[in-house]
């Protein structure tokens, strides 16, 4: 059965209004709901990080992640954990790395020299934690730490599903590294429907990523 | 006990008292040789008023440079850094080092990251001089401007930065201001009036000279890194960056020297050279990098208290294409000496260059690129100095290939 999903905006800030919902109520299967992002100019968004939150549940239950380092990069560039999960960061890379955040979710140094196991880091706050190396300055990466009990990131189609969902008021949130600012934005979905789907599209640009990629004979 | 006992004892001594963990040291070498077809008059690294490293006398297989650099953590936030080159020509030492230093670098607290570096290195001003060994990757041959800070100036002090990682806080900007006292570099600006702007790869060494002897036995022996008036000088500078896609750079440099003072030891004076330059990059993100440079400066010296003043200018702008691992680049030069004092003396010149340059990096260890390059020149003193006509156009054809080897223990 199709069915349309009630969406209302709230302004998290001054900078966060940029979603707008267009669509909705394509059915898909049961007791599931798809979100779909798009940017501005309707490419998909790939890589969003999508939270669904509900008073009426706890976070999903903490896991063990690896955000490792290859080839003087983060591998993934973004990671979505649960409350209370640890990460390993293993190093692959021959040469050493200072891994460093001062976000105010999860503020740590982790040295990584090889051969030397460190044991995983903690995230006991939920937000965004942005990931650098004190030796390497192009290095970047994020670890968002949710308290939702449902959340995933956008495939290659810029789609996501949630698995059967409860009935209740769910909190929509969508985050990417590109969205000005790097700023969440919320959205109250009212849902106790059986299929739902909901489609978003960014009323605004993103930020031009920063440059990636440059050849290893470069310093900076 | 036995020798072995012994021995083993202090192994697990120093085991104990070792830091928990130890950064690798890392290494590298590289080994860059040319072929050069180039009608260049005598090179200003024969005492000759030639633009370009390797003249008509210098052609064929030649090798470009020789380096090995090595890092070396100490501790988790220090660090060493020595950089050794040889260029096979006939400098002081056979091989010698381009910088030294010792670098203090804590991790970044609240979005602000500081870096301390003292000894012997390159100050920031150069947007083009982005690859290993302050090479440039877009051509072999830098600009006039990169190719005077690499031939004269070196920064043999301490140097304090402090970033503002506006990206890492959400924003779209970063910052960065530095600031350094330095000394040890008083002859800076004895070859702007020896022989004016050139263009070449060739840095000068922290214990060499600029090529050959000098042959004229009254004149400055070429030798740059001495401190001659024991005073000091100072550079500060403001780096703005737009998510690493466009960077401005500003920096003033004023090395205080007391021009009346004279070393006999290298036949120099103290030479007061102050500049500013700025430089700004712009790269697309799908392989279109455009650099502009310009400097602009004042060089003194006062011999028996007469002062003698040379204003120098340079500018450039590049513009490249990178599409993989291969990348083509165009640049043009403008440079210009102007001796203030008496018209009679030919201290000035003026000229320009052209780069077209397609370099091939396929991994990390081969890089290949082509480069032509044309410098034409009006240098006066070429009449009165050598008898040739004060106008020159030179060109030069030139092939590299370096291989590079890294490591750590």
């Amino acid at each position: 059965m199709s069915r349309c999903v009630q969406i209302r905006f709230r302004r998290v800030n001054a900078a966060g209004f940029v979603l707008l919902a267009l669509s909705c109520g394509i059915q898909v299967q049961a007791g599931s709901l798809t979100v779909s992002v798009k940017q501005r100019n309707a490419r998909p968004l790939v890589g969003a990080v999508i939270t669904l939150e509900t008073p009426a549940l706890p976070a999903a239950p903490p896991v063990a992640a690896v955000m490792d380092q290859v080839n003087l990069a983060f591998v993934p560039d973004v990671l979505v954990i649960p409350l209370h999960s640890r990460v390993q960061f293993p190093n692959s890379d021959v040469v050493s790395h200072q891994v460093y955040s001062f976000s105010s979710a999860r503020q740590f140094q982790l040295p990584l020299y090889r051969g030397k196991p460190y044991p995983p880091v903690a995230f006991d706050q939920p937000g965004v934690v942005t990931l650098g190396c004190n030796i390497h300055d192009n290095m970047l990466a994020y670890i968002v730490v949710t308290g939702a009990p449902y959340f995933g990131r956008t495939g290659a189609d810029g789609e996501w599903t949630a698995p059967s969902l409860p009935p209740g008021k769910y909190s929509l949130r969508v985050w990417h590294p590109l969205l000005n600012e790097p700023q969440e934005v919320e959205h109250v979905v009212e849902s106790n429907a059986e299929h739902d789907r909901i489609d978003l599209q960014l009323e605004r640009e993103l930020r031009p990523a920063p440059l990636m990629g440059r050849p290893r004979s470069w310093e900076y | 006990m036995g020798i072995l006992n012994r021995t083993r004892a202090l192994w697990l001594a120093a085991s104990a008292c070792a830091p928990a963990a130890a950064a690798a040291a890392e290494w590298e070498l590289a080994l860059d040789l040319r072929a050069v077809s180039s009608d260049g008059r005598e090179s200003f690294l024969d005492n000759g008023q030639g633009k370009l490293r390797f003249d008509e006398d210098h052609q064929g297989i030649q090798l470009g440079r020789f380096r090995a650099a090595w890092n070396q953590p100490l501790g988790e936030v220090f660090s060493a850094h020595v950089e050794a080159s040889t260029w096979d020509d006939d400098d002081k030492n056979p091989i010698d080092l381009t910088e030294a230093y010792l670098e203090y670098r804590p991790y970044p607290r609240a979005g602000l990251k500081t870096r301390v570096r003292l000894g012997a290195f390159y100050p920031p001003m150069s947007l083009e001089s982005r690859a290993l060994g302050w090479e440039t990757p877009y051509t072999i041959t830098p600009s006039a401007i990169s190719s005077w800070i690499g031939e004269e100036i070196r920064t043999v002090g301490l140097e304090g930065q402090v970033d503002w990682l506006g990206t890492r806080l959400g924003h779209s900007f970063d910052l960065q201001l530095s600031a350094a006292v330095f000394a040890w570099n008083d002859p800076a600006g004895t070859m702007l009036a020896l022989h004016g702007f050139a263009l070449h790869d060739r840095q000068t060494t922290l214990f060499g000279r600029v090529g050959a002897p000098q042959s004229d036995p009254g004149s400055a022996k070429k030798e740059l890194f001495h401190e001659i008036d024991d005073r000091p000088g100072y550079y500060v500078g403001a780096q703005a960056r737009y998510l690493d896609r466009a960077v401005l750079n500003v920096l003033h440099y004023d090395n205080r020297a007391d021009p009346t003072v004279e070393d006999p030891e290298i036949r120099d004076f103290a030479w007061l050279t102050k500049f500013d330059a700025v430089a700004l990059r712009l790269e697309s993100g799908n392989g279109w990098t455009a650099i502009l440079q310009a400097l602009d400066g004042v060089t003194y010296i006062a011999p028996g208290g007469y002062w003698l003043e040379w204003k120098f200018d340079s500018q450039s702008a590049l513009i490249s294409r990178r599409e993989g691992a291969h990348m083509l680049a165009l640049r043009y030069d403008e440079f210009n000496v102007l001796f203030m004092g008496d018209p009679s003396i030919s201290n000035s010149e003026d000229g320009n260059a052209w780069a077209l340059a397609y370099s091939y990096e396929p991994g990390t260890r081969w890089r290949f690129a082509l480069e032509w390059l044309r410098v034409e020149s009006d240098v006066p003193a070429r009449v009165e100095l050598l008898g040739e006509p004060a106008f020159a156009t030179e060109s030069k054809l030139e092939f590299s290939a370096r291989y590079s080897l890294s490591g750590s223990f």
